[in-house]
């Protein structure tokens, strides 16, 4: 019996190794589940996993009424807290036909820009962690984000789930010193804004890091669905407040800020200037904000919006939140779906990771900004 | 490594500023007149009884369905001591299910329940859930030992669909109509 | 010797209440401050709780490879501190080869991590191990290398004979560029940032030790402060001066104590800043930066100090070629770094990033 020998040459046969980045983990920005198929340190397969925090944000509305699923969409993304419930009410407001006063849009607006710098901050924060900061960019992130919690707890009574907003107004009057208030807290804002610049984006490491990392052309974001500051990345200028204007942002002066590459890099710029850009919307409101009532007249005790359907979005921190909205005439809505930005976001994760590192993984999906209540509402 | 100087520098400053902890619980911060603690009910002490009659609109119009309601007949009304026919003979308010989104304030007719903006309102550990299924008596307590201070209810109710808060002589009125609204709802 | 197994954790619990200190102020906010005044007793608390933990062991795991890790990494280091004097008369023994005893023994605590990795039989802690492993070895030598730059300049390994050549000027004069390197490779001995990609906290979630609980962790703990201690005595002794400079060696005792505390101290203060300033740098930049960037410049180190001693040229000559390598390094790391757009490869090839 002959016995085979081996061939000389005989590559070396090696597995790929499925690490998963289980629900509890400290990067993955809430309960989310990804089994990455590692050839030793180069990503291969991707493959996530949802459905960790569905609570059934969809289905529960349709047993309440227009005023109690306010509170449902704060809790959808519940970072920007203020741009949820604005798509909530212009919807509505849209199928029922109401005008919310003037007032009352100005007041919508800048609390809306005040969330979107609050969520963009605490992007800012977490991703110093994630790309390994220890903490240092969490904490001035959060300093930043807790004047401006105090001063939404100082209108409406709540730091985080404000259920303030009404189809067909706002719930009741800001204080007096509102305006002061708002110039001072901006003044800290622009300081934050600074301070995290400096610490972030002329960062050779950061630099080293997030320069040239998962690159997006447009064509591909289009493909991929992607919206918000991600597809903006890629050089895209599309904006919904400029491209669709709802309320009152066709009465603002600003810019949207875009990206070259795609990259990593260029999607932490784009929130950045973002965050400067909302500065500037916020003082051209504070000026322009009349007097008046802050509620539509005419509203009944209960509100009934005629049957038919409607799809409306707003641009949320994360890109194109929106609520498709189907009416029977009652005072429930028959169908009440989200379309959540950062699940339309996710779904591309895998072809944005694939031939990349595994500590990039974790930078990338950090990057994408994701809020698991909207990802699995 | 203009970078890495600027990253330092930004870090020194931020070290030679005040740190802007609050050594909580040792000093707590000052709440805000609007604060939203949890839902209480307030203590009529006039007519020495709570404003709430039982009429469950709160109780039908919260989110979350954590409110447990029962009405019946006041029995200083019968007295002549009160204008209210009726009065809240059991109140359940389950604190774990609360979401604080103050429709049920929104929505009463009498004022009867109010967000209590104190810190009593928002420190509320247990060590069993059930603990903090708060009955009648544990909800009015707040009121009652005049913790309560100043809630948040000026504008209160004008601002939702048309409704204005009623004048004193309008009770029974208020209450027909949420008579009115129970058969419907 | 008994002081030293006395200090030694004292030591180690006063610099975990430091570091969370430090840490705190540069994140503008107090750091512990409950327990003791200013929290001084928080080190204790925390080694009181994690005493008295549940001592995990996966029932999978190799299990002495797994039990042994952490002794294999703690008693290397404490051996090396044996043979650091701290003053004149404060050691324990100084050793004619000392600084080549120390270098040899602290980086057997290398094998301890790849131990951890390797036997906690979790895909996470083999990451960890490996990384660990990987970049504890290439950063010895640039570490190496610049201690034996150092002990060309002195004809010398003995440490206390190291520093009475230094009382009229330090060697960080003559020798910018090594100090540089020194403490570049010292803070990726110590794996903390920019550097510490085996124990990244959001990624690996403690690299190798990710399944060790209790005593057990608390010893890789104290291996990494201890060997803070030592590379930061190292760094003093080799570098500033020791306890001689800028006095004489007249200085009584608890003067010289002091001065070396502080010079000590001051590194350990700027190796805790750059944790909470720099974020870390990923495995192949790290290995690229080793390679290709510290490794010729510390060769150029030894031929510029070789050209020195054997032309016999002056003192001054050293500093002059030293620190201009020395500013060539920094430059040429800044214009790499913000060129490194080419560092990360493309989904096609799997090539390790390349500087140059």
């Amino acid at each position: 019996m002959v016995r085979q020998t081996a061939p000389v040459e005989r590559e070396l046969e090696t597995i790929d190794i499925d690490v998963n980045v289980g629900p509890q983990h400290p990067a993955t920005h809430g309960v989310f589940r990804m089994v990455i198929s590692v050839d030793g340190e180069v990503v291969t397969d991707l493959d996530p996993v949802i459905g960790y925090m569905h609570r059934g944000n969809e289905k529960l509305p349709e047993n309440l009424d227009y005023r109690q699923t306010i509170g449902f969409h704060d809790r959808t993304d519940y970072l920007a807290q203020f741009n949820t419930e604005h798509c909530w009410v212009e919807t509505v407001e849209k199928l029922g036909g109401m005008k919310p006063p003037e007032r009352a849009e100005y007041i919508r607006v800048i609390l809306a820009e005040l969330n979107r710098i609050t969520s963009h901050l605490m992007f800012m924060g977490a991703f110093g962690t994630d790309v390994g900061l220890f903490g240092t960019s969490f904490m001035y992130a959060f300093r930043d984000r807790e004047l401006i919690q105090e001063f939404f707890e100082e209108i409406t009574g709540e730091r985080m789930m404000y259920n303030y907003f009404r189809p067909g107004g706002v719930a009741w009057d800001v204080p007096e010193d509102f305006t002061e208030r708002c110039s001072r807290i901006l003044d800290h804002i622009r300081k934050g804004i600074g301070d995290i610049e400096g610490l972030l984006l002329h960062n050779e490491v950061v630099l080293a890091r997030t320069r040239g990392l998962s690159p997006v052309t447009p064509e591909q974001g289009i493909n991929w669905g992607l919206s918000g500051p991600l597809l903006r990345a890629t050089g895209l200028p599309h904006d919904l407040r400029r491209a669709e204007p709802y309320s009152i942002y066709d009465r603002f002066d600003f810019d949207i800020p875009t990206g070259t590459h795609g990259d990593v890099y260029d999607r932490l710029v784009v929130r950045l200037e973002e965050m400067k850009q909302s500065v500037r919307i916020i003082e051209q409101a504070l000026k322009q904000m009349p007097e008046g009532p802050i509620m539509a007249e005419g509203m009944k005790r209960i509100l009934r919006v005629p049957a038919g359907e409607v799809y409306g979005r707003v641009e949320s921190p994360r890109g194109e939140y929106g609520v498709y909205l189907v009416s029977n005439g009652s005072e429930k809505p028959y169908r009440h779906k989200v379309r959540a930005a950062s699940f339309c976001n996710l779904s591309a994760l895998r072809e944005m990771c694939v031939g990349h590192y595994v500590s990039d993984v974790i930078i990338i999906l950090g990057s994408i900004d994701i809020v698991l209540g909207e990802v699995d509402r | 490594m203009l970078g890495l100087a600027k990253a330092i520098q930004t870090t020194v400053r931020a070290a030679l500023r005040r740190p802007v902890t609050v050594k909580y619980p040792m000093e707590k911060k000052e709440l805000s007149h609007r604060t939203r603690g949890f839902p209480v009910l307030l203590w009529d002490f006039e007519k020495d009884e709570p404003f709430c009659t039982g009429c469950q609109v709160c109780a039908r119009y919260c989110p979350v369905d954590c409110i447990t309601v029962t009405m019946t007949d006041n029995p200083k009304f019968a007295e002549g001591k009160s204008k209210r026919k009726k009065t809240v003979d059991r109140f359940f308010l389950d604190y774990a299910r609360c979401m604080r989104c103050d429709i049920c304030v929104e929505v009463c007719n009498f004022s009867a329940i109010v967000m209590n903006n104190t810190w009593d309102g928002i420190e509320l550990s247990r060590f069993d859930r059930q603990d903090l299924v708060m009955d009648k008596d544990a909800l009015l307590r707040q009121s009652r030992t005049g913790r309560l201070g100043d809630p948040f209810r000026e504008p209160m109710g004008v601002a939702h669909s048309g409704w204005a808060p009623k004048a004193e002589g309008e009770e029974e009125a208020g209450e027909a109509a949420a008579a009115a609204e129970g058969g419907e709802g | 010797m008994a002081i030293v197994a006395l200090l030694l954790p004292v030591s180690v619990i006063l610099l975990t209440w430091l570091e969370r200190k430090v840490m705190g102020r540069l994140q503008q906010r107090l750091g512990p401050m409950h327990v003791g005044p200013w929290g001084l007793l928080q080190g204790v608390a925390d080694t009181v709780k994690l005493l008295t933990k549940e001592d995990v062991r996966p029932t999978s795991a190799d299990r002495w490879t797994f039990e042994l890790a952490p002794f294999v990494i703690v008693v290397p280091v404490v051996m090396a501190v044996v043979a650091l004097p701290f003053t004149a008369d404060i050691l324990v023994r100084n050793m004619a080869l000392g600084l080549f005893y120390i270098l040899a023994v602290s980086g057997l605590s290398i094998v301890g991590f790849v131990m951890a990795g390797w036997g906690s039989d979790n895909k996470y802690a083999l990451l960890g191990g490996v990384r660990a492993g990987a970049q504890l070895i290439s950063y010895e030598v640039p570490l190496i290398l610049t201690v034996v730059g150092v002990a060309m300049l002195g004809q010398t390994l003995n440490l206390a004979q190291i520093v009475e050549f230094q009382d009229d000027t330090p060697w960080v004069v003559y020798q910018p560029l090594g100090f540089l390197i020194f403490v570049i490779a010292g803070l990726a001995e110590l794996y903390r940032q920019p550097f510490d990609i085996p124990v990244a906290e959001s990624e690996v979630v403690g690299g190798a030790t990710v399944e060790y609980s209790g005593i057990r962790w608390s010893m890789f703990q104290m291996g990494e402060f201890v060997s803070l201690v030592l590379i930061s005595i190292l760094a003093s002794l080799i570098f500033l001066g020791g306890w001689i400079w800028p006095f004489n060696s007249d200085l009584p005792v608890w003067g010289q104590a002091l001065l070396m505390g502080g010079k000590t101290f001051a590194f350990i203060i700027f190796f805790m800043w750059t944790r909470g300033s720099l974020p870390r740098l990923r495995i192949d930049q790290l290995m690229a930066l080793c390679w290709q960037i510290l490794l010729p410049f510390t060769l150029l180190q030894i031929v510029i100090n070789g050209l020195a001693l054997v032309y016999e040229w002056p003192d001054w000559t050293l500093t002059l070629m030293s620190g201009g390598a020395a500013a060539v390094l920094v430059v040429g790391i800044y214009r790499v770094a913000r060129r490194s757009g080419a560092l990360n490869q493309s989904p096609a090839g799997h090539r390790v990033g390349s500087v140059l």
